[in-house]
């Protein structure tokens, strides 16, 4: 019975199915000797988060080959290629966390990339904390993950108050009329901050909230919520959750014939599945947010040089307009590369003060960190869905049309 | 106003809800498997559709049969050759069973149909009846008015016909119906198969109200476990008066409460009925 | 062999470890400890008295709450953890004597709901645990890697270690016969004189102390706890499929069982990226089909003999 843990891999790979794949793993790890710089990536390829797993992996896959293509990341005076080591965590957080430590201590990888959302990116921090490893987090927005002021932890994303408070000066123009706020928030880390940050904008700005509830996780019916809702005859709702949520709300408000001069949805109207799902209608003039959209241009120091280098390389080689989703995870992995050219070594000491003191442009735009690690150098678009489509409102720099108001 | 409203919100989920425990209620009361594969087959049912209005323009209510012929083949099988096997051991063993093979069909539905939530949009949209500020989706109300026919069929079946006569009577007593010269494995395929088909065919209905993804699943299975309890197990009208109950207290409860509250109450519903009546509003005392 | 000696020579080569200095290992054996309690203190309860129970994940966010809570008021991780034993102790007896009337899949639904409105108030309960924001449990003064694995690991150990003791001292006693009577016929237990009530509560209640002390011990190792990461259905079904896999009815069949479960799931996992949770589907279901009484009963299988489940 002492077989279990005195070494626990040489019991795996003497499995017999596990042999073939084992042998390839350890091969690929002699072989590994110092030229090629590798990377950890908890996905969530299985279990409720898979859709957000797939493109993770896509916005990876299209870095790690334009980085290889072009050589490899220059480290002082050579080129290393680009090595991502890929784990399920199931959606799973407790999984993530031990795939983190996984990632470090077994596959030895160099640098980490958090797991998916603001909860397990900050359940798996206190691993890279631990073991000392630079870490980028690609969807982690919530300030509550920083807030401990962790010194490994970079997140790409800015603060969420971020997100909508430039939305309110243009509604208030747009519709002078405006007074009446409704918020409902999915029961969640992510949304729920979101939600307060709605609250406490909305209340800067003058607006009485008229309905503020949340709903759990597991909910499938929101047609007494939405009853009342409709009752209290706001001017902007705000409905927050994910893109299933999202779709379900969307879904029972028509059906309930509930309309307002706005309605903005977090976080579903900023991924193409969300429009296809809820069709063109249905969708019509709903407003949104994220961080980064394929309408946005900036010129970047990347391996893309531009987004629209980016968006042209994605299509090339996966066939579809990349979506934030998928741009999300390419840029942390973008900035851990300027990092690691920026220092010049792979020392994750170094390379660590150089992502703390990162001062870069990329497609995603420019990207500097805070003292606590959160990004705060770019404007996150404000879009409507108009016919289908995302038609950028803010920042003014790519603006693409202004506000329409009612959604049926 | 809101009243009226919250009452007919109420009254037709319930009637979805109905419709998604009908068969859960049927194979947990005759067979006395907990099948975990059920919420599976719901959404099995919902893919079905959705393939079939892409493909060939089938309107939903019409995959319903296909999803009822071909999902009782599916149930029968599986009922026949692998939870047969363990049918008469302890009831942790068949539970175990189902969970294990309601993870394969979990994990290839992922690598089929891919995580993504995908809607069945009927074009033109069946939009929504309005009377005076009351609204009744349209969707929602054919799914009720089939669910309850669905519902319907399945007790006349029960009663009247030769098949569901032996079913009933495995039921209420297994010696008896034995010593009769009931083909006892058989009518466990059969009850199981026709438990599987009117999930399917209630997922072809829920196409059109519910996002349709893998992952869905659970929420099905958690709503046919109350139901259940509340109506009474293996009894048809018992799932349809639970399913209502449900529909009810989850609407009132988050209007009273606030919407957080709705899940946390049908929870705490179950308890109070597992405590003070077992058996549901309609049902016997079922297995122990 | 006895199952005293399988216990110990488990133990001991556990305890090797961190002998190994490999920190990923002691993760590994950390989590192994964890689920053996789990699934040795499920046996309390589902195998030697035979209800069903699917509360052990109830049991197992209590304790991380309760724990987590404290340790964030600044109570010592031993007191935090005892503090949890206690608490589960309270809620499970009373919940106990309420559910315990009910059997077979009536109870098995009953503390499955259970996990349920528990999670469901957590993330209701916004002021003490943080809700749906999750609760963040500080870290200790900087140990160091090693340190740390080595405390949380022997932590856990020393919970395995004290439930299975604790566990073979039940099966052994009055209660535990009190308990085999109760599963084999309850109405009879009751005609000899047993206070069948009183000991399946007891049993019970048991079975919820280690449970959510693992939980405490989880929680400040983690550090940031979430009610759907604590109150996880997973965590009720573990621990029965383990208790399965090491043959219902004996704790230390239990332990063995959680260890070979963690270990082929993690060797599952780390081969198959995409196809992991089918995989071990298709494992819990040739273990129902073919070894309905656990890998001891392969010996049986092998020589040629029905294993009827």
């Amino acid at each position: 019975m002492t077989f279990a843990f005195r070494d626990f891999r040489s019991v795996g790979w003497s499995a017999a199915v596990a042999a073939l794949v084992a042998g390839t793993m350890v091969s690929a790890a002699q072989a590994q000797a110092k030229d090629v710089i590798k990377f950890g990536a908890p996905l969530p390829l299985t279990g409720a988060l898979s859709p957000e797993a797939l493109k993770a992996k896509q916005g990876f896959e299209i870095w790690m080959e334009m980085v290889n293509k072009a050589g490899g990341i220059k480290v002082g005076d050579r080129k290393m290629k680009v090595e991502i080591a890929f784990v399920d965590y199931q959606s799973n957080t407790p999984k993530a966390v031990q795939a983190a430590e996984g990632l470090i201590t077994q596959e030895k990888v160099d640098f980490l990339f958090s797991p998916h959302g603001s909860g397990a990116a900050k359940a798996a921090s206190n691993v890279s904390e631990k073991y000392k490893v630079p870490t980028v987090a690609a969807t982690a927005s919530s300030t509550q993950v920083f807030d401990q002021k962790p010194r490994y932890l970079f997140g790409t994303y800015t603060p969420n108050e971020t997100l909508l408070a430039p939305l309110f000066p243009i509604a208030k123009r747009d519709l002078p009329s405006l007074k009446k706020v409704a918020i409902y928030t999915r029961n969640d880390l992510f949304p729920l901050a979101l939600s307060q940050a709605v609250e406490q904008t909305a209340k800067k700005n003058g607006l009485d909230i008229v309905f503020n509830e949340k709903y759990a996780i597991t909910a499938l019916d929101h047609s007494s919520a939405l009853s009342q809702l409709k009752a209290a005859a706001p001017d902007w709702i705000f409905v927050f959750g994910y893109t299933n949520d999202n779709l379900m709300i969307r879904k029972q408000m028509i059906d309930q014939r509930l309309e307002a001069p706005l309605i903005t949805m977090l976080t579903g109207p900023s991924y193409p599945e969300f429009v296809e799902a809820a069709g063109v209608a249905g969708s019509e003039n709903i407003t949104g947010a994220s961080w980064w959209d394929a309408a946005v241009r900036y010129t970047s120091e990347d391996v893309f040089g531009s987004t629209e280098g980016y968006i042209k390389a994605f299509k090339d080689k996966f066939g579809i307009v990349p979506d934030y989703g998928h741009a999300s995870y390419t840029v942390a992995a973008v900035a851990l590369q300027l990092a690691i050219e920026k220092a010049g070594t792979t020392d994750r000491e170094k390379v660590r003060d150089a992502l703390a003191s990162l001062d870069a442009k990329t497609f995603f735009g420019p990207i500097k960190f805070n003292e606590i690690g959160q990004a705060n150098s770019y404007d996150p678009p404000i879009f409507q869905l108009r016919d289908g489509k995302t038609v950028v409102l803010y920042p003014e720099a790519t603006k693409q049309g202004d506000l329409r108001l009612g959604v049926k | 106003m809101i009243f009226v409203q919250i009452l007919v919100n109420g009254l037709v989920l319930g009637s979805l809800y109905a419709c998604i425990a009908a068969g859960f209620s049927l194979v947990w009361g005759v067979l006395n498997v907990i099948n975990l594969m059920h919420g599976s087959f719901i959404v099995l049912g919902a893919y079905l559709a959705l393939g079939l209005y892409l493909s060939i323009g089938l309107a939903p209510w019409w995959s319903l049969a296909v999803a009822a012929v071909l999902f009782f083949g599916i149930g029968y099988l599986i009922q026949r050759f692998l939870i047969n096997r363990v049918i008469a051991a302890p009831v942790l063993l068949s539970l175990t069973l189902t969970f294990g093979l309601d993870l394969i069909i979990q994990n290839a539905m992922l690598y089929v149909f891919k995580a993504d939530y995908r809607s069945l949009k009927l074009d033109p949209a069946l939009g929504s009846l309005a009377f005076g500020s009351v609204v009744v989706p349209v969707d929602r109300l054919i799914a009720m008015i089939f669910a309850l026919l669905l519902t319907l069929a399945l007790y006349i079946v029960l009663r009247k016909s030769r098949v569901g006569r032996a079913i009933v009577a495995v039921r209420v007593d297994q010696g008896a119906a034995r010593l009769l010269g009931v083909n006892i494995p058989s009518i466990y395929a059969i009850a199981f198969g026709i438990g599987t088909a009117m999930a399917a065919s209630a997922g072809t209905l829920l196409a059109l109200t519910f996002p349709i993804a893998p992952v869905a699943s659970y929420a099905f299975l958690g709503k046919a476990f109350v139901v259940c309890v509340l109506g009474g197990l293996g009894s048809v009208p018992g799932a349809v008066l639970g399913g209502l109950l449900l529909g009810l207290v989850e609407t009132f409860g988050a209007y009273a409460l606030g919407p957080e509250f709705a899940v946390m109450l049908s929870f705490g519903l179950l308890i109070l009925f597992l405590v003070v009546r077992p058996q549901g509003i309609l049902g016997r005392w079922g297995f122990e | 062999m006895s199952k005293y000696i399988i216990l110990g020579v488990v133990l001991v080569g556990l305890a090797a470890a961190p002998l190994t200095g490999d920190t990923y290992l002691m993760r590994m054996a950390t989590l192994a400890c964890m689920y053996a309690v789990m699934a040795a203190s499920w046996n309390l309860i589902g195998g030697l008295t035979g209800y069903p129970s699917f509360g052990t994940a109830a049991f197992f966010g209590l304790g991380a709450y309760t724990s987590g809570i404290l340790a964030t008021l600044g109570v010592a991780l031993p007191v935090s953890i005892a503090a949890a034993g206690v608490v589960a102790f309270v809620v499970a007896a009373i919940i106990g004597f309420i559910l315990l009337r009910l059997k077979g899949h009536y109870f098995a639904i009953a503390t499955l709901a259970c996990v349920e409105l528990l999670r469901e108030i957590a993330n209701s309960a916004t002021d003490l645990t943080g809700g749906g924001m999750g609760l963040n449990i500080p870290r200790n003064a900087d140990l160091g890697i090693f340190a740390e694995a080595s405390l949380f690991f022997f932590a856990m150990w020393g919970l395995l270690a004290l439930t299975a003791v604790v566990c073979l001292v039940v099966e052994r006693s009055k209660i535990g016969f009190a308990l085999s009577c109760i599963r084999q016929a309850e109405g009879a237990a009751e005609m000899i004189g047993i206070n069948s009530t009183l000991y399946k509560t007891l049993a019970f209640a048991l079975s919820g102390v280690f449970v959510a002390m693992a939980g405490g011990v989880y929680a400040s190792w983690v550090h940031y706890i979430e009610p759907g990461d604590v109150f996880d259905i997973l965590l009720t079904i573990k621990p029965v499929v383990m208790a399965l896999i090491g043959g219902v009815g004996s704790s230390v069949g239990a332990i063995v069982g959680a260890i070979v479960y963690i270990a082929a799931e993690e060797v599952i996992w780390r081969n198959y990226l995409d196809f992991s949770s089918g995989i071990i589907g298709l494992t819990v279901v040739g273990l129902v089909l073919f070894l309905p009484h656990g890998l001891g009963s392969l010996h049986l299988r092998l020589r040629g003999k029905a294993v009827t489940p």
